[in-house]
């Protein structure tokens, strides 16, 4: 092992042996096999995506194991397993409070309104220059939260690799980019030929794999420092409490992190990450989606706080005990492959490194999945709209987008690598995700709550929020000892990275106040704009405000005043943008807001079925199938069988493959059309068949959905 | 013995102000209608809620305690 020292922290190369390496990549080839294998159930870029919503809430569950393990990775935890203890995985049991709001609020507005992105929902609520911000602002996060995801893998891989490598006698020298490139071009291989279906199932089964790795670990390094009880005691207190410290340290106190991770976090989590969302979206209802969410958030989210942990805090009780075989300093972002590597035999430690590295790779391809899709929906599709470009057939659209999506899967990949620059800089990956959780979230967070759960919200109120919020956002960073000082808690700042944590309080405040002000201010700014538009020349009256509104803001962004002209700027800039979008938008608050808010969840239900609903609960019947000629977008079930199922012709269905464990692999959702006098058979059409891949001579469960 | 900022403190900040989220949460879905009470499977899901939440309270007071007392 090569060890040697930078700044204060000891650094390591070259861990591991060749049995490692092997394993490795026959885990690797396996995965990809295994990925690959589920991509021939993407039919159009809606499977690609969406896996066509049909599957059990169990399947997607433990599919967000490795989303969501992957994504709070094991470095960043055990790092500060390492320097904190237990409190390190605080964030993972902190996610309830937002649970009401996203089973019963956003996941069944999502679903019923059949909306393909966050932007599109924008569009719909608000307007299309709403959707215009919401995505760039919304790529950003997604990169963003790419590039977080492919510098942990870096720093996951860099310790097992030699300082250097001799190819053909020219010498390379193992940097962190030159490896995070490597890796990318690797995982935009496999997300590129894969999709939504197939991530799924890879995700499944990484999830198994990675909760064995990490408690595999665990045991592994309970029996090394000699037992529980001697694990217990080697720890010192402070490391066993589960929450951290209130105010103290900056770079990892209680308080900052549930701003930024508890509230910005959990709701950037819930509702803006278009990965997991997607998830739930590939759930054959709304209620397996709620099974989905809450199974993960109460079992399997505690669980993985153990299993992405525990080598920090082994390492720590190491570092009492043996200090030599362990140092204090070793470099926290490396101390779960050195923990690995001392308590793992040579192959093990290559399959935990191999699940841990393939469980971060689910996460960015989750990612990149899922930006893929906002770029179709929100770029694509629209420019095409725009230059009214049409494809002859819908089969040409679905291949031409197909491939569209797979392009774009690849750019998306490289922006996610040169986001890594803007992370690099900070000492742990902890501290460069919370600084980017608290400075990306805030203005979508807001924005997105505010729009589902109050109707009064405008959408001059939600582009100011996006514009104004950005602004004061960027001045909260400029001038971090005037403007988020007073919400710091007691926190002390940190000069080189000032408030990583707590600066998404002061984030989430000026956002809602910007966004609440003007909505109230709602009546004053309509008769401003109405008084404005009886003047003769209203239209260059509101160009020179949108003129200097973007001087404003440009004032703003370079900082070229001091902070009270910049703020008196600030001020101006609010007032000029909402009224210039009263003046352009053109809004209709009863339609669109019906739907598109908890308070006509209802009406989103009956939109999505076309017609009345019919909520009287019926059984679950089995069928045979027996293929009918005529393609009407209906399946045909017995009287008897539609009785039992308390279903009317026009309801809607699911019907699947009846094997539970396939969890809704082979399924489809149709309509029920007019009985027939068979009981126990179905008739189901030729395009039927083939999506639902159903077998002859196996029966098939279905039943109502509503 | 660690101070009661390192202890306690955090604790009810974080179900005092996460309580306080949680509660908006849930009058909001139910005074929406979105959370029907009337329906069966909703009346599942309130008792859910309720429980995760003093589940979590129970997790963390549990961790808290041992910490400190084992």
């Amino acid at each position: 092992m090569e060890t040697h020292a930078q700044n204060i922290h000891q650094t390591f190369h070259s861990i591991g042996s060749s049995t490692d390496w092997i394993v490795m990549v026959v885990y690797f080839l396996f995965v990809m096999f295994f990925g690959s294998y589920f991509g021939k159930y993407n039919r159009s870029t809606k499977d690609f995506f969406f896996g066509g919503r049909r599957f059990a809430w169990w399947l997607i569950a433990f599919s967000i194991v490795a989303t969501g393990v992957g994504s709070h990775s094991f470095i960043k935890y055990s790092a500060k397993g390492f320097q904190y203890g237990f409190s390190s995985t605080m964030t993972y049991i902190n996610d309830w409070f937002f649970i009401p709001f996203f089973l019963f609020g956003w996941l069944p507005i999502i679903v019923y309104t059949r909306i393909q992105s966050i932007p599109e929902y924008f569009e719909k609520r608000f307007s299309p220059s709403a959707r215009f911000l919401a995505t760039i602002l919304l790529l950003f996060y997604m990169i963003g939260y790419i590039g977080i995801g492919f510098l942990t893998l870096g720093k996951a891989a860099m310790p097992m690799l030699p300082q250097s490598f001799n190819i053909f006698g020219m010498e390379f020298h193992t940097t962190l980019m030159g490896v995070i490139i490597v890796i990318a071009v690797i995982t935009g291989i496999y997300i590129t030929f894969g999709g939504q279906t197939a991530v799924i199932f890879t995700d499944l089964l990484q999830g198994f794999i990675l909760l064995f790795a990490g408690f595999l670990l665990f045991f592994l390094g309970i029996s090394y420092v000699g037992g529980l009880d001697t694990f217990w005691n080697l720890l010192p207190t402070e490391w066993k409490l589960p929450l951290a410290d209130f105010n103290k340290p900056p770079d990892f106190n209680f308080v900052g992190i549930f701003w930024q991770d508890g509230v910005a976090g959990s709701v950037g989590f819930l509702f803006m990450n278009m990965g997991l969302i997607m998830r739930f979206m590939a759930t054959k209802s709304v209620d397996e989606g709620r099974k989905a969410a809450a199974f993960n958030i109460l079992f399997m989210l505690p669980l993985s706080a153990i299993v992405v942990g525990n080598a920090g805090w082994i390492g720590k009780a190491i570092s009492v005990a043996h200090p030599d075989i362990v140092p204090p300093n070793t470099s926290p972002d490396q101390i779960f492959v050195v923990v690995a590597n001392i308590v793992a035999t040579p192959g093990v430690f290559g399959f935990i490194m191999a699940a841990l590295t393939a469980a971060l790779m689910s996460t960015v391809d989750t990612l990149i999945n899922a930006t893929a899709a906002i770029y179709i929906n929100d770029i694509h599709r629209p420019i095409k709209q725009f230059l009214k470009i049409k494809e002859k057939t819908q089969r040409e659209t679905d291949k031409k987008e197909l491939a569209a999506a797979r392009w774009s899967s690849i750019i998306v990949t490289a922006l996610g690598v040169v986001s890594v620059l803007a992370f690099k800089s900070f000492p742990t990956v902890y501290e460069a995700h919370g600084y980017f959780h608290s400075t990306l979230t805030p203005p979508l967070v807001v924005a997105i709550f505010l729009g589902i759960f109050w109707k009064r919200f405008t959408p001059a109120a939600v582009i100011t929020t996006f514009i104004g919020g950005v602004a004061l956002m960027i001045l909260g960073a400029e001038y971090p000892n005037y403007l988020i000082a007073p919400f710091d808690h007691g926190i002390k700042m940190n000069p080189v990275h000032p408030y990583s944590y707590i600066r998404a309080l002061y984030n989430l405040v000026v956002c809602s106040v910007i966004g609440v002000g003007v909505t109230y201010a709602d009546v004053k700014i309509m008769n401003f704009v109405n008084r404005l538009r009886k003047n003769g020349n209203h239209k260059q009256i509101v160009i020179a405000f949108t003129a200097i509104a973007v001087l404003l803001f440009v004032f703003i962004v370079l900082n070229l005043f001091s902070l009270s002209v910049l703020l008196a700027f600030e001020v101006v800039l609010v007032v000029l943008v909402a009224i210039v979008s009263y003046y352009y938008i053109d809004y209709d608050p009863e339609a669109q807001t019906t739907g598109l808010t908890v308070w006509s969840i209802r009406k989103a239900k009956e939109m999505f079925k076309g017609r009345k609903l019919n909520e009287e609960e019926g059984e679950k019947v089995l069928v045979n199938w027996k293929l009918k000629k005529e393609e009407d977008g209906t399946i045909n079930f017995s009287k008897r069988d539609m009785e039992r199922m308390k279903a009317q012709p026009g309801d809607l269905v699911y019907i699947s493959d009846k094997r539970k464990w396939l969890g809704g692999l082979k399924s489809i959702h149709s309509v029920y059309g007019e009985p027939h006098d068979e009981d126990g058979v179905v008739y189901i059409s030729e395009e039927d068949l083939k999506n639902g891949v159903f077998i002859e001579g196996i029966q098939l469960e279905a039943e109502k959905e509503m | 013995m660690p101070s009661i900022t390192h202890t306690w403190l955090p604790l009810i900040y974080l179900y005092g102000v996460g309580g306080i989220f949680f509660l908006i949460g849930m009058i909001i879905i139910k005074k929406s209608g979105a959370l029907n009470l009337q329906r069966k499977r909703h009346r599942y899901w309130y008792r859910v809620l309720i429980l995760g939440y003093f589940y979590f309270v129970a997790i963390h007071t549990f961790f808290t305690l041992i910490a400190i007392y084992w």
